[in-house]
Order: structure tokens, then C-alpha cells, then sequence
């Protein structure tokens, strides 16, 4: 058995250690055998998003606001600001690249580009911002947990944690289930007694159990940002609205001696957000929502009766002569911090068009 | 022993396999190292928006999470900008729209004027006992105002990028932090109950007046350039310090002195995590900016 197990490792190392070797490039024979071609104006991009990005050298404008370290042939891309770089293989801050590299890749396309027939070719003239978007929605799943936070609500917070779910039907449109657990995790503020005690006034007061929602989300805009100067990372903000259930339960604050609510109240809701996520990778990225969820709640009678608790209709009968509940609904908006993971799957993806 | 020895090459070589299998991208980073880019900043030709400039910016900010009053602060921002990345400058808003919150009202209307409420409730005197209720006053007039902010501040901006919105409309945005200290000028119930002060039942004593808080400050925010000479700001900013807001004698006396002492003074000031919503629309001269290498 103990042979056994050493084996397998023996296997396993030699299996994986050749793999470098694989990842490596392989150096043309003669020095400058088999260009990359460099200067066809649509080369095409690689196919897995993740595999890194040719070496292919810019052949007409490729300056301006370049974000990229590669920048795209043909047609300047969405970056540039109109400077117009060297060309290819050209001198690059007065100093030749290729007397310092001669075997960069620029250098040997540089050697057979024919200029003339490559400036008789169609560009396609649009231009984007980003030419190529870092990431890919469509058709993948988002899986997102996170954890809520109130913004807006100083007598009693509903904090908790959540989790969405979402499939990219487009590159910009997604729809998707997102629950939010509330139950236990409701705080009530000290605020809010300082109030009470202060005034001889009280605010009806509601716990949350969870909501859930069948949500729409739509990514209107995307961009990158250099960090430092140096790094880039890309984000995108996006905003999510639809409806579904909200389950409430009043707290004993007016009437606490006689009042006990035990029963949560299944409420409609709507929700809106916006939310801003700023993807590591091209399946991983941390997201920040506000998001309003709206509903007409179930709040606590502020009347109590006044009859005594012996009688069949007193104050210990919830719809006796003064209902526990408030027979009008109120207008409750809780805004949310969400503060969370987006995970992509699957994980990878390929472009459809060129870079 | 021997077999341990073994055991452990093969487990370390399987190990360097795996390590030396895994990073391919970083293989691809290597030819950018050695290759043409190398040393190339990750951003060329880039418009140096800030480097060298003044903004200027006229401002709007509104108070979020109020308890007892909303204010709407206008005024001018004035930043230099020394580098791409930092910047000094400082501010000052006025509070030029200071309206109650919902629960304001609430109070104003459904509180009781009476002797339990009289030190806490404005009101225009009267009898102030349990059967005759003291002469309701505006609750409103004795919550706290925030009368004006001023601040000197470093702006760091380490984010640099740009954004497309429909893929119509590409614009140029930077994210920034901006950090220092305020001044802010605010008017809270004046003290009472103490020696040589108004008893805090005496209706003058809910009257306001004016005093300075020193506090740090510190926001974030974004700029939306719309071309070389203006931008779109949008910023959120704290400004954490203790205030009286709703003028009520909460604390002062009993276990950590959590409970009413019959006074209104600073130990009833209660710590806030102020903060606001800033939009403004920043000019900068001169009026192009310079272009990076």
C-alpha cells in the first residue's frame, strides 16, 4: 500500500512537472521563423479570455489614452487621444527597440509589413470606449452573496446576509431570485428609547424575518480605471429592480405589557438599487448595491384600549375593541447597503469578435 | 526512514510540478516584462486633467440619516491640484435649506406639553402640571441646525479611468479621497438647569444658540469629465462629531451617566456620524490640460 502511494506520487510529479514546458513559447527556429501576424488588421483575438494577449504590434495610430499593453492592430482603438506612436519596430523615445531586441516580435513583422498594401485595406472605422469588454455576462450565472446593512432606518436596523442569483440573458440584461434572511439579526437603537423617554412618545417599531425578490438587473455603463498609474481594473454599475415578499412582525412598543405579536405579516414589496462591482478576474468581483425595498408594512396600533384585560374584547385580544394592528398600512422604505461577492460561472469564456 | 526520504523528494517534487505548472499567465506578463512595453506606464498619452490645475466648484450637499433636520449646504470648493494624484484645496458651505424630518413633525404634533415633558418639550409656559398642559411650542425650534462647514483638505486621487454609459456616452472619471479638518458652525439648544443658568422648564431656555465643533472630515467621490475643462462631481463626505441635536436632557446623572439630570449641557451631546451628498460642477484652469508621455 505505502508502494502504492509512492508511485502515485512519482506519477503525479512527473506528470505535472513537463506542463511548464508546454506553457512556454516556442522559439522559432532560425531566430524570426513563422512572424505573428502582425499586421493583419483583424487579428483575431484569442479564444479563451483568460490565455494572454498577443504580442502584436500597433501598425497605424496607436497611442492616445492606451490602457492596455497591447495595443489593437489596424484601427485605433477607443483609448487613444489622437497622438499618433511610433510605428511598429520604429524608435521608441529615440532608441530603437530592435537594436536592444532584436528578436521582439515587432521587430520581424516590422521587416515584411508592406505599407502600402496594408493602408489599401478596409478598416472598420467604429470605435468604442472599450473595445473589448473584460468581461462576458452573457449567458453565464452570477452567484452573489453578501451582507445588508440598513442605511435609513435609526430606530430598529435589519441587518443580515443574502444571496443572489442571476443569468445573464444578454451582455447587459439578467434575470435572477434574491433573498435576504433578517430573522434574529434586527437591532433596536438606543435612539430610539432616548425618544421615548425624552417626548413620553413612541414609534410603532417592525422586526423582518426575510424577503425574497424576482429581480431584473440591466448593466448600462462599464469602464476601467489605473490604479496608482499602474494597475487597471475594470467595473461595471448596473441597476436591479422587481417585486416579491417581505415577511414583517410588529414589537410590543406601545402596549408591551398586553401585547405579544407572534405571527409575521407576509407583505408585497418592490425593490430598486443601484450597484457598482469592480471585477479581480474575469468571474470574481466585489460588488457595493443600495438598493430601496418598498412596501406597505403592518405597523402596531398606536391606540390602546382601555377596557380591562379580563374583558373578551380588552386589550389581550388582538382584534378585540382596539385591533393590536394599525387597520392602515404604511409606506415603509428600507434602504439597503449591500456589501458583497459576484461570482461568475462559468468561469471562463471566449470573445465571439476580434479584439 | 529511507522510505520517509523518498517519500518526501517525490511529494516535493510533485509539489514544484504543480507550482511550476500553475502560473501560465504569468509566463505571458514575462514577455511583456522583457518585451517592447517594458517599463511602459499602464496608461499612454494620458490627459493629465488635474497636474498643475485649479478646480473650482460650485457645490450642493444634503445631509443623509437626519434624525431632527435636513440641511441643503451650498458653496465654493477650491482645490489645487500639485500633482495628477494630490491635491489641497478646502471648502465652505453654507447652510442655505434647513428643513424637520418626518419624525420631527411627528413629535411636534403628538408629544405632551406637561410637567413630565417640560424640560424636554418646547413650549410658551402656562400652568405645566399633569391636568393643565403647558402652551405647545415648536418642537422644531429646538432641534439643532448646522449653519455652515468649512474645511482645508489633501485630495488623493488614485484611480484614473473612464467609463462608457450605453456605449454612447464615454467619458473620463477619476475616483478620489479627500481627507482634513472642519470647522462647522451650528446652533443647539443653549445650556440650562446649571448654576447661574435658566432653569431648563423655562420656555426661554429651548432658544439656540450659535457655537463651533472642530471635526475631522473625509469623503469620497468621483469626477465625470465632460471635456478638458469641466467635470461632474459626485461625492460623499463624513464629517463625525458630538452634537445635541434634538435638545433634550438625556444623560448626565444615574449609572455612566446615562440617565436625565435635569441639565442641558454637553453631556447630553451624543456622537453622529454626519454625512452628505455632494454634486458639483468643477471648472479648471488653465483651461487644457497637459497630455502624459
Amino acid at each position: 500500500m505505502k508502494q502504492a502511494r509512492r508511485w502515485l506520487l512519482l506519477a503525479a510529479a512527473l506528470m505535472l512537472v513537463p506542463q511548464a514546458a508546454y506553457a512556454q513559447k516556442k522559439k522559432p527556429k532560425g531566430g524570426n521563423a513563422n512572424p505573428p501576424p502582425a499586421a493583419a488588421p483583424a487579428a483575431p483575438a484569442p479564444a479563451d479570455a483568460d490565455a494572454p494577449a498577443p504580442a502584436a504590434p500597433a501598425t497605424g495610430a496607436a497611442g492616445g489614452d492606451q490602457t492596455g499593453a497591447t495595443p489593437a492592430p489596424g484601427a485605433a482603438g477607443g483609448d487613444q487621444t489622437g497622438a499618433t506612436p511610433p510605428a511598429a519596430g520604429g524608435d521608441q523615445g529615440g532608441m530603437d527597440v530592435c537594436q536592444i531586441t532584436p528578436d521582439a516580435p515587432q521587430c520581424a513583422a516590422a521587416k515584411e509589413i508592406n505599407f502600402g498594401e496594408e493602408a489599401k485595406k478596409q478598416v472598420h472605422a467604429e470605435v468604442y470606449a472599450v473595445q473589448q469588454q473584460y468581461v462576458l455576462r452573457a449567458q453565464r450565472f452570477e452567484i452573489q452573496p453578501y451582507f445588508n446593512f440598513t442605511l435609513n432606518d435609526q430606530f430598529v436596523s435589519h441587518n443580515g446576509p443574502g444571496l443572489a442569483l442571476n443569468y445573464y440573458i444578454t451582455q447587459v440584461l439578467a434575470i435572477g431570485v434574491d433573498g435576504v434572511w433578517y430573522g434574529g439579526l434586527n437591532g433596536e437603537s438606543d435612539f430610539n428609547f432616548q425618544n421615548r423617554r425624552a417626548a413620553r412618545i413612541a414609534v410603532p417599531l417592525n422586526n423582518y424575518q426575510f424577503s425574497a425578490d424576482l429581480n431584473f438587473t440591466y448593466v448600462p455603463m462599464y469602464g476601467k480605471f489605473a490604479g496608482f498609474g499602474d494597475f487597471i481594473f475594470n467595473y461595471d454599475v448596473f441597476i436591479s429592480g422587481g417585486g416579491g415578499i417581505i415577511r414583517t412582525q410588529p414589537v410590543s412598543v406601545i402596549d408591551p405589557d398586553n401585547r405579544k405579536f407572534t405571527d409575521w405579516n407576509n407583505l408585497v414589496n418592490f425593490d430598486l438599487g443601484i450597484g457598482f462591482r469592480i471585477f479581480f478576474t474575469r468571474w470574481l468581483a466585489a460588488v457595493l448595491e443600495v438598493r430601496d425595498l418598498m412596501f406597505f408594512d403592518r405597523l402596531e396600533n398606536t391606540n390602546v384600549s382601555i377596557l380591562p384585560p379580563t374583558d373578551p374584547n380588552g386589550p389581550l385580544n388582538p382584534n378585540g375593541q382596539v385591533p393590536w394592528l394599525d387597520p392602515d398600512t404604511h409606506f415603509t422604505n428600507d434602504v439597503q447597503l449591500q456589501l458583497g461577492l459576484s461570482i461568475f460561472l462559468p468561469t471562463s469564456f471566449e470573445y465571439r469578435l476580434p479584439k | 526512514m529511507k522510505r520517509r526520504f523518498v517519500s518526501a523528494v517525490l511529494a516535493a517534487a510533485a509539489a514544484a510540478g504543480v507550482l511550476a505548472a500553475a502560473p501560465r499567465r504569468a509566463e505571458a506578463q514575462e514577455i511583456q516584462l522583457t518585451g517592447p512595453l517594458k517599463g511602459a506606464p499602464a496608461v499612454r498619452h494620458q490627459r493629465l486633467y488635474r497636474e498643475g490645475r485649479f478646480e473650482l466648484d460650485p457645490v450642493f450637499s444634503f445631509t443623509l440619516l437626519d434624525e431632527y433636520r435636513r440641511t441643503i449646504l451650498v458653496g465654493p470648493r477650491l482645490n489645487y491640484n500639485i500633482k495628477d494624484w494630490i491635491a489641497i484645496g478646502g471648502f465652505f458651505y453654507y447652510g442655505a435649506i434647513s428643513t424637520t424630518t418626518d419624525l420631527s413633525d411627528q413629535i411636534n404634533a403628538k408629544a405632551p406639553r406637561d410637567a413630565l415633558t417640560a424640560i424636554n418639550m418646547n413650549h410658551a409656559g402656562g400652568n405645566c402640571g399633569t391636568a393643565q398642559p403647558c402652551t405647545a411650542a415648536s418642537f422644531a425650534d429646538q432641534t439643532a441646525k448646522m449653519q455652515w462647514v468649512g474645511a482645508l483638505q489633501a485630495t488623493f486621487i488614485p484611480f484614473r479611468g473612464k467609463l462608457a454609459i450605453f456605449n454612447k456616452i464615454f467619458l473620463d472619471t477619476d475616483f478620489y479621497v479627500a481627507a482634513g479638518g472642519a470647522m462647522v458652525g451650528i446652533q443647539e439648544r443653549s445650556n440650562c438647569g446649571g448654576s447661574g443658568q435658566k432653569t431648563c422648564a423655562d420656555p426661554a431656555s429651548f432658544a439656540l444658540q450659535s457655537t463651533n465643533k472642530i471635526a475631522p472630515t473625509f469623503g469620497v467621490g468621483f469626477d465625470f469629465f465632460g471635456g478638458n475643462w469641466w467635470s461632474l462631481n459626485v461625492e460623499y463626505r463624513a464629517l463625525p462629531f458630538s452634537w445635541n441635536r434634538s435638545g433634550f436632557d438625556s444623560r448626565g446623572s444615574g449609572t455612566n451617566g446615562n440617565f436625565p439630570d435635569g441639565q442641558v449641557n454637553g453631556q447630553d451631546e451624543t456622537f453622529k456620524f454626519n454625512m452628505m451628498i455632494s454634486v458639483g460642477l468643477g471648472f479648471f484652469l488653465p483651461t487644457k490640460p497637459a497630455i502624459s508621455e
